[in-house]
């Protein structure tokens, strides 16, 4: 990007200096032969049109017109870009697919991911939950009789001896260091609970299609815009949910079924931020 | 409307000496140097080298747009019962009180973050002290020890360590050693002591109590055969009449008695009766602070006061005469009589013989048995200061093979702690159990460190026959051993298991015949109860009252507790330090307290000045002096618990933090007197400037506090509230009928200004720690602050600038007060009344910092929150300069990337206290009381899970889990069975500067006052 920049601004250099080589030889032929070359067109349409214009307007609007570009540039990069890690993709320690296990095998969500329904966290699973399956599943068909490498992995936090199917004992066991993808900022506080057990949101309404992905991203912005978009979208449960009691009743005396979480005061800042 | 009574924070504003804080304008703009076209100012070409290349580099440092990488390292295996983000409750004990407190210990993902009351026993009926709120970050301490130091070197295997402490107890075992603990409440420590006793025969135990409770101790043992602590129970008392006892703040267990004490104060319309409060005391106390009759008086002439109190009373003795201002004395006797067996006599002296004399008074009036309960007495001392003198005598002549020291400082704690130290070099063997290298530690040659309480199990009786539990919150932070498995290590026993002290534990319980899961549930265990039998009184009351002695000559030093710090144990806590003191409002210093009359007239001396105190005892060369309005005549006040220093200190405002005074602490019949007669004060420097807040937030004279008396509020339910203001609306109105309309309630009555609920507020909502200096420019950070309010009353009538004056009335102008001061009288300095009023952001439904705000940083919610939005806040202050009640909070720094100020915040281990559910907020950015929204949020999604409405009592906010009285009711307005919408309609509710129509969502209730009408200030003048 930067390299391009510098490309176009060298280019842009050299265009002028070969534009005043020419400007200053036409001159001088002029000078010697006046005649000899012909006015160019911009000599004879553009030039007397320029020289009717104000040179102050000119500049103003030139000025004008740059701050606008690159105020819109800036704006969307200091928008929509600073902070923004929609895509992100890291490498994680081991190799593990969603597309396998939630899209192939249809594990639900919440096997793995089970504290989402009662927590602020979704939790990365344990490495213990992994072996509720993992203790018999080692894939030896697809690598030569060995146990699979990425399972390997799991192995080796827990202390399991794949050959034997036993534990070791006296075993120190080393954690998963996985990388996180969605990150919010300190000042957002987010409870997986309460859109997951109470807003009854689907997974992949903010992961995205996870049962598809075989290295997970992030699916969404994460942007402040993209949670009030969808509270000023989604309505809330009344009807479910005896703590609407109250709500539910005023809403059937005015007559009405549906209320958004935004009327409801889902966009007031101490909801999300404190 | 309101009251008549010129109410004032401090001394500033009646001289009219209040000045601009410092800081605020500390330098002057450079406005001449500007204009005068002098090139000082201009930058020279390399300046502008210097700003050009650090903001291009800067911007292009803020344009990276790289995330840091972040992980999430899920456990190995997930213990069962912990999720990650919610929150687990543990019952368990808190260690400031040596005798057990149960507690309840919030835990996170597996580090303890807040301490409460635990609200089931009966032992701390849910309130917890600052002290033991702010106790949790002695956990986290970076003082602590890492590893066992055996001479000077650092060990990582303790039974290296126990080789070589065995063997060198086995050889001094002939010389004798000597076992030193506090008193003895925990189960497994006697269990301990009596291993360790039965393997060195020749070991004596020490008892040593940093604050002496010996005389009571004598005095009970004379007079009823108890060398016990009664338990008092002021929930069962009319009448009090305390003789310089801080019951509510330092004396014996003042939490719970605070919670006792105020569940007699609260009246309503269903109960208007409440209880009478007597206090006569020397220094302004907390206690003092909320009395309803408050006489002034020097300590040594409460003794002979008594014996005339008793005289009164019918008791056969024989003492000089003496009685208060206004033969005051025969109307608290009466009152005395007319409650029989429902009063409490208490004093807070450390003399066996003015105890003898409460005993008997108490006695005589049929209390025992009813209010005060020997049977089921408290376990909170048991040293005997004759005890300890010996022990120091010994040390200091080296008549001992090896010392052991568990849990005690008396290098610190006792008066001759220096010859003490002096004396520990001669000693072979020097053992301590500390947990930093502290006074007494650094002269240990074995240091091996004890747990911290929230590390360890226990059993404690902290009174006879009432068990309480403590399991440990978090395994051990540093490699420490709890110190009663170190002692019975050295006994020879085998630490078999993996918890050989929850073994310990267990079997205790098995041995009670109690359920182990239910006792560590719950947290306590009641055995049988005990009988409530009256013992008889066979003391010897006119001995007592002749070996009174008469009081010394001069004035009186009196050494006392400040309820933030108490004997100093815990105190090297910046929470402790922050914490202004309830009566006086300095953070961070000790000083010279000092009546007003006796500044001007003995002393000569001004507020900040220096001191060198002189007393027989000892001598501290250099403290400042402060005046305290309500102090008696003839005595100063120097608290104690100060200047603490640890080997290895960090670089923050806690170093060399005041002075010691326990080398002033004197004998007096044969028990420590914290009474020293004969003070002698010498100017030595003046300019001191107290980190006060007492001033700050100034109200300028604005109605917002109402006090009436208990008969006017007989008559009138209503008293002081009748106005309603005419009130003229700026704003729309908005409906907060439907949903939830949070509100809080502050009965005034029942608040006594201790202070736990601004420690509570500051843990839970992560509040910096600011320090002494930024105190000083108004910068503190408490999203709650306790208003100190005086008011005088005439003690006698006067005629003040041609005008006649009623005796008892309260003077309302600052010219009166001044006139009245320079004619020479000092009286109604000492007789002030005393107010709190606890005063955090009140939610007005009109809120005018919203209005002001050009960035929409704070604005309303539906519910009747005002809410601020940290990341919006682009720092203007507007809002906080149109806060009628000043309660907003501005960030000058970054404290947790800030090395200045070093204290929790900017350490790893510190930061470990952190609630993970609240905003660290930077620098720039308002802040401000919440209503503890992350609660109320934490409440309502419990509520959506569970599928059911809210219930009153699903949300409460730190303060009020903190408050010992129940002063303070959050809840839903909206629901109208709620006790908060009760108490909006109790005709005692009042709003705060009502007329200005901001509509407060937090309403006070009057306070009353339990005194004759004919005495009160209120109604004479308006």
């Amino acid at each position: 990007m930067i390299a391009i920049a510098i490309l176009v601004v060298i280019l842009f250099l050299i265009a002028g200096l070969l534009y005043t080589i020419q400007r200053y030889m036409g001159r001088m032929i002029n000078e010697k032969e006046p005649g000899a070359i012909e006015p160019s067109f911009y000599q004879r349409k553009i030039k007397p049109v320029m020289a009717e214009w104000n040179p102050t307007i000119v500049t103003l609007v030139v000025i004008g017109l740059l701050v606008v570009v690159l105020g819109a540039w800036g704006y969307k990069y200091g928008m929509q870009e600073i902070g923004v890690q929609q895509g992100y993709a890291p490498d994680q320690p081991i190799n593990y697919s969603h597309a396998m296990h939630a899209g192939t095998l249809k594990i639900d969500c919440q096997y793995c991911h089970s504290t989402a329904s009662y927590s602020r966290h979704a939790s990365i699973p344990s490495a213990n939950t992994c072996m509720n399956c993992h203790k018999g599943v080692q894939l030896r068909d697809r690598y030569n009789g060995e146990v699979s490498p990425e399972i390997q992995k799991i192995y080796n936090a827990v202390g399991f001896d794949g050959q034997n199917g036993t534990y070791i004992e006296g075993y120190e066991q080393k954690p998963i260091k996985w990388v996180r993808i969605h990150n919010l900022p300190d000042l957002a506080y987010f409870n997986h609970s309460q859109h997951v057990a109470v807003g009854k949101v689907e997974c992949q309404t903010c992961h995205g299609p996870i049962q598809e992905m075989e290295k997970v991203y992030q699916f969404s912005t994460l942007q402040m815009g993209w949670c009030i978009n969808c509270h000023r979208e989604r309505g809330v449960d009344v009807e479910n949910n005896n703590y609407y009691e109250e709500l539910h009743k005023d809403l059937k005396a005015d007559g009405k079924t549906w209320i958004s979480v935004a009327e409801n005061g889902g966009l007031e800042c101490a909801k999300c931020h404190y | 409307m309101g009251n008549s009574n010129q109410y004032w924070k401090g001394l500033e504003e009646i001289e009219g000496t209040l000045a601009s804080p410092q800081g605020e304008f500390g330098e002057a703009l450079p406005l001449d140097e500007v204009f005068s076209g002098s090139d000082t100012l201009s930058p020279n070409r390399r300046d502008f080298l210097k700003y050009f290349g650090f903001s291009v580099s800067a911007v292009a440092l803020a344009a990276c747009n790289k995330a840091p990488v972040k992980y999430a390292i899920p456990y190995v295996e997930k213990p069962e019962n912990v999720t990650p983000g919610v929150p687990l409750y543990y019952a368990t004990n808190c260690g400031v009180y040596g005798e057990g407190f149960p507690i309840l210990a919030k835990v996170r993902e597996g580090r303890p973050i807040k301490l409460d009351g635990n609200d089931q026993s009966i032992l701390s009926k849910g309130g917890l002290s600052a002290i033991g709120q702010a106790s949790i970050l002695s956990l986290y301490d970076t003082h602590r020890l890492s590893n066992p130091v055996v001479k000077g070197a650092e060990t990582e295997n303790w039974a290296d360590v126990d080789k070589a402490v065995t063997s060198a107890l086995t050889s001094a075992n002939d010389k004798g050693i000597k076992l030193v603990t506090r008193n003895v409440s925990s189960k497994l420590m006697q269990q301990a002591i009596d291993e360790f006793k039965g393997k060195y025969s020749n070991t004596e135990h020490i008892v040593f109590d940093p604050i002496s409770y010996d005389g009571m101790l004598r005095a009970n043992s004379s007079s009823f055969g108890k060398a016990v602590i009664p338990n008092y129970h002021f929930d069962k008392a009319d009448v009090v009449v305390s003789f310089g006892a801080d019951f509510l703040g330092t004396w014996v267990s003042p939490t719970r008695f605070s919670a006792d004490y105020a569940a007699k104060r609260k009246v309503s319309s269903e109960n208007s009766e409440m209880s009478r409060h007597y206090q006569i005391e020397s220094l302004m106390s907390l206690t003092g602070t909320n009395a309803d009759y408050r006489y002034p008086m020097s300590e040594s002439k409460h003794g002979a006061l008594l014996a005339n109190l008793l005289r009164e009373l019918g008791g056969a003795v024989s003492a000089p005469a003496m009685d208060l201002p206004g033969n005051s004395l025969k109307k608290i006797a009466s009152d005395l009589k007319a409650a029989r067996g429902k009063s409490i006599v208490i004093s807070g002296s450390n003399d066996a013989n003015v105890q003898t004399i409460v005993n008997a008074i108490n006695s005589l009036l049929g209390n025992y048995g009813s209010t005060i309960d020997l049977n089921s007495s408290l376990n909170i001392a048991a040293g005997s200061d004759a005890g300890v003198d010996k022990l120091v005598a010994d040390l200091k002549a080296g008549s001992a093979g090896a010392v052991v020291f568990v849990g005690v400082n008396p290098v610190y704690h006792h008066k001759d702690g220096a010859a003490l130290a002096e004396g520990l070099k001669k000693i072979p063997t020097v053992i301590s159990t500390s947990m930093v290298l502290d006074e007494t530690t650094q002269y240990a040659g074995y240091v091996c460190p004890d747990n911290h309480f929230l590390e360890s199990w226990d059993v404690f009786e902290p009174m006879a026959g009432y068990y309480t539990f403590s399991q440990p919150v978090i395994s051990n932070v540093f490699n420490t051993r709890q110190a009663a498995l170190s002692l019975r290590a050295w006994a020879g026993a085998e630490l078999a298991g993996e918890q050989p002290a929850m073994d310990m534990a267990k079997a205790l319980v098995e041995g009670m015949g109690a359920n182990w899961n239910q006792c560590i549930h719950d947290g306590y265990y009641q055995s049988a109860t005990a009988s409530s039998e009256a013992p008889s009184f066979s003391g010897d009351v006119s001995a007592a009252v002749s070996a009174l002695g008469k009081s010394a000559d001069g004035p009186e030093l009196v050494l006392y507790q400040k309820v933030g710090v108490l004997d100093g144990t815990w105190s090297l806590n910046p929470w402790c330090h922050e914490l202004p003191d309830p009566v006086t409002k300095v953070s961070y210093d000790n000083y010279v307290t000092v009546a007003m009359g006796d500044a001007e007239e003995v002393f000569n001396l001004k507020n900040g000045d220096f001191v060198k105190v002189t007393t027989a005892n000892g001598e501290i060369d250099k403290l400042p002096v402060l005046i305290q309005p309500g102090q008696a005549r003839g005595t100063v006040g120097i608290a104690l618990g100060y200047g603490r220093s640890l080997a290895n200190m960090e670089d923050n405002d806690l170093v060399e933090l005041g002075k010691n005074a326990y080398h002033l602490v004197g004998r007096k019949n044969g028990s420590a007197s914290y009474v020293v007669g004969g003070v002698s004060l010498e100017k030595v420097g003046k300019g001191y400037e107290f980190a006060q807040t007492q001033t700050h937030w100034s109200i300028e004279g604005r109605d917002t506090v109402r006090e009436a008396t208990l008969a006017e509020y007989k008559a009138n339910p209503k008293v002081r509230n009748e106005h309603k203001p005419h009130i003229v609306s700026l704003w729309d109105e908005y409906d907060y009928s439907k949903g939830h309309h949070w509100g809080m309630a502050i009965d005034l009555n029942a608040c006594t200004g201790c202070g736990s609920c601004v420690v509570s507020c500051s843990i839970e909502n992560n509040v910096p720690v600011v320090g002494r200096d930024e105190i000083r420019r108004r910068r503190e950070m408490h999203w709650i602050r306790i208003d100190r309010y005086y008011s005088f009353n005439l003690t006698e009538s006067a005629e003040i600038n041609g005008t006649a004056h009623e005796k008892g009335e309260g003077l309302t102008k600052e010219k009166e007060i001044n006139a009245y001061t320079k004619s020479g009288k000092y009286d109604h300095y000492e007789n002030v009344s005393v107010m709190h009023v606890p005063v955090m952001c009140q939610h007005c439904d009109h809120a005018p910092c919203e209005t002001v705000c050009p960035v929409l940083a704070t604005t309303h919610s539906s519910e009747g929150l005002n809410q601020m939005t940290y990341n919006r806040c682009i720092g203007t202050k507007y809002c906080g300069n149109n806060c009628p009640y000043k309660v907003r909070r501005f960030n000058w720094f970054r404290y947790n990337l800030n090395s200045k100020f070093n204290y929790h915040f900017n350490s790893e281990l510190g930061r470990m206290v952190l609630n993970p559910d609240v905003t660290v907020r930077s620098r720039g950015v308002m802040e401000k009381c919440s209503f503890c929204v992350q609660n109320i949020q934490m409440a309502k999604l419990q509520a959506k899970r569970e599928n059911r409405t809210m219930k009153d009592g699903d949300v409460t906010t730190a303060c009020q889990k903190a408050c010992p009285t129940n002063a303070i009711v959050f809840g839903d307005r909206n629901d109208p069975n709620s006790r908060i919408s009760k108490l909006f309609r109790d005709d005692r509710a009042y709003k705060m500067l009502e007329e200005t129509d901001v509509q407060p969502s937090v309403v006070y209730m009057t306070q009353i006052r339990n005194k004759e009408t004919e005495t009160s200030a209120n109604t004479s003048h308006s």
